[in-house]
């Protein structure tokens, strides 16, 4: 067994991060809990602000802070989409820490990493801050060998605007408990072997087991700091006094007790929710908090290994009276893909030429993503040099993007149809929509159709009951070919038709409408067509 | 002339660069031209036939003079290739039938309306979609030919936007605009005026290409609409009227035979 821990150190503040606007990344950050600061930023950081600080006290160190509300639901998410990620590349992953049983209203704490147990006191829960963990024995082969799996998944999590450290070792426990030990450890968090890890994990602090948090004090007392010092102890000694829950931890970390499992799996439907920061009229700040969540949804069908075939955004906005319920309006923006993809790039795309031409009804206040829609078909293989099937994809794409600004009903294809009537012979179709057969037809000798049909017919003038256009005679040069009939839909007609020459010499094609089944359209000369 | 090579001395200009030609002769494009399937139209553009990657404008003073029947057998060859024609904008609802008589399958084609929707009403403004459109689709590179139907009123920065869209199409890509814009400067390097000239013949006058000014129009023979037999009556009452009154006579309907 070989496992991989991915551990957020920042979590709640990247989580937080994501509903903020671009503008705002630079300013100083700090998350609240119960009105003490629970995790700052660097910005915040070099200005003296730190974690266990009163909100007054830390508004005087830095007047400019941006105060976020810590938000247990929102990490949960956050680290759902890492789970996701992760679930890309093997299907054995479960979380470790809080938040790990499923249970969202768990309180996530940020324990000061590399402190003492006393440091982290009034912040330690019992629970430690959660992580990823995924067995990858199975996965090595496939992905390259060790190293290139672990440049694969050091990338993972940038697109969800996550930062993750990363340890590995033979066990489970083991591999998160070296990855959250401490910071600028690439070297040493890799042991595979046992004995290795179990060297390593003889010089870690006390304070990262759990049972061991919530006893720390006792524990120092006795002048014990790692878990090097905790083994050296007599077992049924110890198991008396603090309890089995420590050994128990112990044990699993070093690999003597088992440690089952259970490995997660991704839900059938994406949900996801984004409340924004500020309210926001714009399409920018949308698409930005957008993008976190489609990068999200991409994950989750990256660890279905499938592909998403459409999606819908709703934006909740914000009551025009302070007595209307806040849920009373949204909007709601259905995307559905022609081809179903994966690329994150290629749904922001749609999703921006929707939103701009998009007028929102108020300020949006949140942003739901929600998708059931997975083609778990095999992607389609990337080509190196054009192909037919290439070139056609790219049209595809290219017909998706132009409807998704302007309307499916105005990128059509024309088809052929079988009828006399010249203006039902041709049908209209948006072009993304399964190709209907067309009548067949042959190329000709001599046009008999003109190619310009006006699609309601121009009245012409009269003088002397010859047709006139823009006031010039026209001359018939053919004709009269007779239409006639349609009763079975309404629309009967009676033309003779004849081919003319306007007075520049351009062929039109003209119909004398006859009485009396045309009264409705009037009588007399019209103009139905050009050859173009 | 001394640091040159001996060999090049001598050498006429067109043989050292492609992009190099005298003021009497055709530019030779770089990349392969279209035959345009009318071999006098053929002789007098540069490379010999219809350009890519580049604008071609069409002038004409209203739709249906013959421009379709001009542009139809390099469409039918896009076609049958299974590329497909974009018409963006058309100035009127397309018959497929038509369209299918002249060898171009409806299957291929494309249309993709501004906003406005343009059906058959000339707008003087084109619509920022409509643009924005034709440059996806110039861009994308996908598209086997691009027709657009843009009008009168346009900023020559949009046009060089197209133009430099462009150079990705690898296709011919005709803009059909209106006549009276002749005299306003185009980046597109090709710009023909199109006028009917009697009954199933177009006359082309070079405005612009990449060589010398053509004098005189080119006349040619489109698909015909009229039978020979029937064109041989029309054209024999017309110079019979024309020789006993100077003006187009009253006439009685022809029978149809």
């Amino acid at each position: 067994m070989l496992w991989i821990a991915l551990y957020p150190p920042a979590l709640s503040l990247q989580a937080f991060a994501a509903t903020l606007g671009t503008a705002q990344h630079a300013l100083p950050l700090a998350l609240l809990d119960a009105q003490r600061i629970r995790a700052v930023n660097r910005v915040a950081w070099q200005l003296g602000v730190k974690p266990g600080l009163k909100r007054a006290t830390a508004q005087a160190l830095a007047p400019q802070l941006l105060f976020g509300q810590a938000d247990a639901a929102r990490d949960a998410q956050a680290l759902r989409a890492l789970a996701h990620a992760a679930l890309a590349f093997t299907p054995s992953v479960t979380l470790d820490g809080a938040g790990a049983r499923g249970n969202a209203a768990l309180p996530f704490s940020l324990t000061p990493s590399g402190g003492g147990p006393r440091a982290a006191r009034p912040w330690g829960h019992a629970q430690a801050l959660p992580c990823v963990l995924l067995e990858v024995q199975a996965s090595l082969r496939y992905f390259g060998g060790f190293p290139a799996l672990l440049q694969r998944l050091q990338a993972a999590p940038a697109p969800l605007g996550l930062r993750v450290r990363m340890a590995s070792a033979p066990t489970a426990l083991g591999a998160a408990l070296l990855a959250r030990w401490r910071a600028g450890f690439e070297q040493g968090a890799h042991s595979r072997e046992l004995p290795a890890l179990q060297r390593q994990l003889d010089a870690a602090p006390l304070a990262l087991l759990d049972a061991a948090r919530a006893q720390a004090e006792a524990l120092t007392g006795m002048g014990l700091h790692t878990l090097g010092d905790l083994r050296r102890l007599p077992r049924d000694g110890l198991a008396r006094r603090c309890g089995e829950a420590l050994l128990d931890e112990l044990d699993r970390a070093r690999g003597d007790r088992a440690d089952p499992r259970e490995w997660l799996t991704p839900a059938p439907t994406f949900k996801a929710r984004l409340e924004l920061f500020e309210r926001t009229d714009s399409t920018a700040p949308l698409l930005q908090a957008a993008a976190v969540l489609l990068a999200r949804l991409v994950a989750w069908a990256g660890a279905q290994h499938a592909r998403i075939g459409g999606f819908v955004l709703a934006m909740r906005h914000e009551g025009r009276h302070r007595s209307e319920a806040p849920a009373s309006e949204q909007t709601e923006l259905t995307i559905a893909l022609a081809e179903a993809s994966n690329d994150a790039k290629h749904l922001q795309t749609l999703l921006h030429e929707r939103l701009e031409r998009l007028v929102l009804p108020a300020p949006t206040l949140e942003l739901r993503l929600r998708c059931d829609q997975l083609v778990h078909r095999a992607a389609p293989n990337g080509e190196l040099f054009p192909t037919p099937a290439s070139a056609q994809e790219g049209l595809l794409r290219l017909i998706e993007r132009l409807q998704a600004r302007l309307g499916s009903q105005r990128v059509c294809r024309p088809l052929r149809v079988q009828d006399h009537r010249p203006e039902r012979a041709t049908a209209w179709q948006p072009a993304l929509e399964a190709v209907s057969r067309s009548a067949a037809a042959g190329a000709g000798d001599v046009l008999t159709r003109p190619v310009w049909l006006l699609s309601d017919a121009q009245a012409l003038g009269e003088r002397a009951s010859h047709p006139l256009l823009d006031g010039r005679p026209l001359q018939l040069l053919a004709g009269p070919e007779r239409i006639e009939t349609g009763w079975w839909d309404g629309a009967p007609a009676a033309r003779d038709y004849f081919i003319a020459q306007a007075h520049d010499s351009a062929l039109v094609w003209i119909y004398r409408a006859r009485l009396p089944l045309s009264s409705a359209a009037g009588e007399g000369w019209f103009l139905q067509g050009r050859f173009g | 002339m001394d640091l040159l090579p001996p060999t090049l001395r001598s050498a006429a200009p067109e043989s050292l660069h492609p992009a190099l030609w005298r003021a009497h002769q055709l530019a030779r494009p770089r990349t392969a031209v279209l035959g345009s399937g009318f071999a006098a139209l053929d002789a007098e553009l540069p490379g010999g036939g219809w350009p890519r990657q580049t604008l071609s404008e069409l002038l004409l003073p209203h739709p249906g003079v013959g421009e379709m029947r001009l542009l139809a057998p390099a469409l039918a060859g896009i076609a049958a290739a299974g590329s497909s024609i974009m018409l963006f904008d058309p100035p009127a609802p397309l018959c497929a039938w038509a369209l299918a008589q002249m060898g171009v399958d409806a299957q291929s084609l494309i249309v993709v309306h501004g906003r406005d929707g343009a059906q058959g009403a000339r707008h003087l403004l084109p619509s920022a979609d409509l643009l924005w459109a034709l440059e996806q689709a110039l861009k994308s590179g996908q598209v086997g030919a691009v027709l657009a139907w843009l009008p009168a009123r346009l900023r020559a920065d949009a046009l060089r936007r197209l133009q430099l869209a462009a150079q990705a199409h690898d296709g011919p890509a005709f803009l059909l605009r209106d006549i009276d814009v002749r005299l306003k400067p185009s980046p597109a390097p090709l710009r023909l005026a199109l006028h009917s000239a009697g009954i199933d013949t177009l006359s082309v006058r070079v405005l612009k290409r990449r060589g010398p000014a053509l004098a005189q129009p080119l006349h040619l023979a489109l698909t015909p609409v009229l039978s020979p037999v029937l064109r041989a009556r029309a054209e024999a009452t017309r110079t019979l009227a024309q020789a006993r009154h100077g003006v187009l006579p009253r006439q009685a309907a022809p029978s149809f035979d």
